[in-house]
């Protein structure tokens, strides 16, 4: 018996308004993901791959539709709700990295965990346990300009997966990285879903990051023209 | 030796004491030290969101020390001003002070009074003492301004109005015997190394006669100990006897009967040639500081001026410190931070930063007024200058509030600007 979706898309609709103009950034779109899947999300410039991206991790409305994460309707969580959600089940990966550069790689990773229960000791042991899945463990108390792009990247991912959420969304995480960075980062990412069962869905340009990937989906023009499932 | 290893040498020196200037400027710079001892703790005992405020609140030391610095010498400034506005709006007051009136012409402070009112107002009951009371005005030594006051007094019935003055030199019966001798505040003595015996010379500028007196004794304890008082008697020989005072002098019995006192003077002289109006020591005093201008709009003005230049560094500080993190701020939204948490660090921030700057400009004013020799750097204008607890606590709470002022334009901006739109910002 196949695994519930732990994503579930109805009939997404997002349209900006530009001016007096409306833009239609998803038109329709409809799909399930299931739990330890890594879906690729590709398309043009414009296709409306980092706008679905998010709507799935709340941090986007739809215009109209159903996007549902663990059964969560994400769209009837007020504001305070849904930072609480994301906080518990959502791990972000940017293209830029984004990580506080006052902070040590420790400190940036522990900086979800300030919003969670755990107590100091639990705090570093998980926050130890994200750096060595990365394999920063011995990097943990320098600062993001001391590291190359991939560390920073990696960095990055530890903060994502350090609340162990279900869900981990990567808006392009190779763009900025060079092709060696790229391909570890890629081989994280892969490992995340094949062996810790992590949902992993990324958005990338580059056809080459595409094939670590289980799904590939493809947009145009807000619509989903492709679903290619390789497994 | 090539030119520029020539040049390099050459400015070795100039290099290596820059950097050394620098390294101490840094090592002395407190926010060097809270960061020190915050990255510590935080490495000790790990991150904490009080930890996360102080190390952004320094993490572009040279702005913060800037703001830090503005704030502070704003604060100080403003502390000096207000502590300026009291002690020429509200004289010291002593208890003695309380039961003092000065009758003066209603028309005019300059406009004199007969002589002859005294019997007059030592007949009125309540009253215990009456004195003539006459400025002088005249200008000590070669000095062309003198900021110590010298009265005509009539030195018997004198003692009984200054009470609370205690002769800590000479005889006050030297002073009652003769006629060209004076009667000489301590801090006067003290900053012109004055003795008894000694003769001060004053030139007249209101009266056309000039002062030779001889020191005969020294008071202390009063709430100005700067005034020379001397015989009236001798004002009226050398003018010839006029037979005008310029203001009397009165002490009441009670404070009770102070306002009945005063009634019961200006009325006995009420459609006389020269009526008299009749005030405590304390509001004549408001009203002589009142001639100087209107000195509390002139120090609000300043004071509102600091204020506003205050709101101005500190709130554009804060704009630009929490621009320059829009995208950071977005990321932590997107992590699961709330609006309440992220204004609470901005507050936090702009508020810390404030509240430091205000405790070293405060705090300096307070020790520097409160070491310094005031009266010798004002040539004696001013002697008392405190800054009082209650000028302290303004000054704080007004630094506070633009703390807090400071934190709400950014915290607006953050708090409408979503997570996707934030992301896109550029560092």
């Amino acid at each position: 018996m196949a695994a519930a979706p732990i994503v579930v898309i109805r009939d997404l609709t997002k349209i900006y308004r530009q001016g007096d103009i409306d833009v239609t950034a998803l038109a329709g779109v409809s799909l399930d993901i299931t739990p330890g899947e890594f879906v690729v999300l590709m398309g043009p410039s414009g296709s409306g791959k980092s706008t679905l991206l998010h709507i799935i991790a709340g941090i986007d409305q739809a215009t109209s539709g159903s996007v549902k994460v663990q059964g969560i309707e994400v769209a009837n969580l007020n504001e305070s709700q849904l930072a609480d959600w994301r906080n518990q089940n959502v791990g972000f990966v940017f293209q830029s990295f984004n990580l506080i550069p006052v902070l040590t790689a420790a400190e940036n990773v522990e900086l979800p965990l300030l919003l969670t229960a755990l107590n100091r000791s639990e705090r570093r042991r998980q926050v130890e346990t994200a750096l060595a899945l990365v394999g920063l463990a011995d990097r943990g108390h320098h600062r993001p300009d001391q590291m190359s792009g991939g560390q920073q990247q990696r960095v990055a991912i530890a903060r994502a997966l350090v609340t162990d959420p279900a869900l981990i969304v990567a808006d392009e995480p190779t763009g900025n990285l060079d092709a060696k960075s790229a391909s570890d980062v890629l081989h994280i990412l892969q490992s995340l879903s094949r062996t810790a069962g992590k949902t992993v869905i990324m958005v990338t340009h580059d056809p080459k990051a595409a094939v670590y990937g289980t799904r590939e989906l493809h947009l145009e023009k807000g619509e989903l023209v492709e679903n290619v499932s390789k497994a | 030796m090539t030119l520029s290893t020539f040049t390099r040498l050459v400015s070795l020196p100039f290099r290596l004491a820059r950097l050394l200037i620098w390294r101490l400027l840094w090592l002395c710079n407190p926010l060097t030290w809270i960061e020190c001892v915050t990255r510590l703790w935080v490495r000790w005992f790990g991150l904490s969101q009080h930890a996360f405020v102080i190390v952004n609140a320094v993490r572009n030391q040279r702005r913060a020390t800037l703001t830090v610095l503005s704030v502070a010498v704003s604060c100080g400034l403003l502390v000096t001003v207000m502590t300026l506005q009291r002690e020429l709006t509200i004289p010291p007051e002593s208890e003695s002070a309380s039961l003092r009136l000065i009758a003066r012409n209603k028309v005019s402070l300059a406009q004199p009074l007969p002589a002859k009112q005294m019997p007059l107002i030592e007949k009125i009951p309540g009253v215990v003492a009456v004195s003539p009371f006459t400025y002088f005005g005249g200008n000590f030594r070669e000095e062309t301004i003198t900021s110590f006051a010298q009265f005509a007094v009539d030195p018997v019935r004198f003692r009984e109005l200054i009470v609370e003055g205690k002769v800590t030199e000479g005889d006050y019966e030297d002073f009652v015997r003769d006629r060209t001798s004076c009667f000489v505040g301590k801090d006067t003595m003290d900053r012109y190394q004055l003795k008894v015996g000694d003769r001060l010379k004053f030139t007249g500028t209101f009266y056309p006669v000039d002062l030779d007196l001889k020191v005969a004794a020294v008071y202390s304890g009063t709430v100005d100990d700067r005034n020379v008082f001397f015989h009236h008697k001798l004002l009226d020989e050398l003018t010839g006897d006029l037979g005008t005072v310029g203001t009397w002098y009165v002490r009441v019995a009670s404070a009770d009967v102070a306002n009945d006192v005063i009634t019961r003077i200006d009325q006995a002289f009420e459609n006389s040639s020269a009526e008299v109006r009749t005030e405590t020591e304390r509001a004549f005093q408001m009203s002589f500081m009142s001639m100087l201008g209107n000195v509390k709009v002139l120090t609000m003005s300043i004071s509102a001026v600091v204020v506003f230049t205050l709101v101005l560094v500190t709130v554009s500080t804060m704009s630009m410190a929490i621009r320059e993190r829009f995208r950071e701020l977005a990321v932590l939204k997107a992590i699961g931070f709330q609006r309440r948490e992220l204004f609470g660090f901005i507050l936090a921030e702009s508020f810390g930063l404030a509240a430091l700057g205000a405790l070293l400009g405060i705090g300096g004013a307070w020790l520097f007024w409160s070491h310094i020799n005031l009266q010798k750097l004002t040539g004696g204008f001013l002697i008392y200058f405190e800054v009082t607890p209650r000028i302290m606590a303004t000054g704080g709470i007004v630094a506070a509030l633009l703390g807090i002022l400071a934190a709400v334009g950014p915290s607006i901006s953050v708090a409408r600007t979503s997570v996707v739109e934030g992301l896109k910002t550029l560092d």
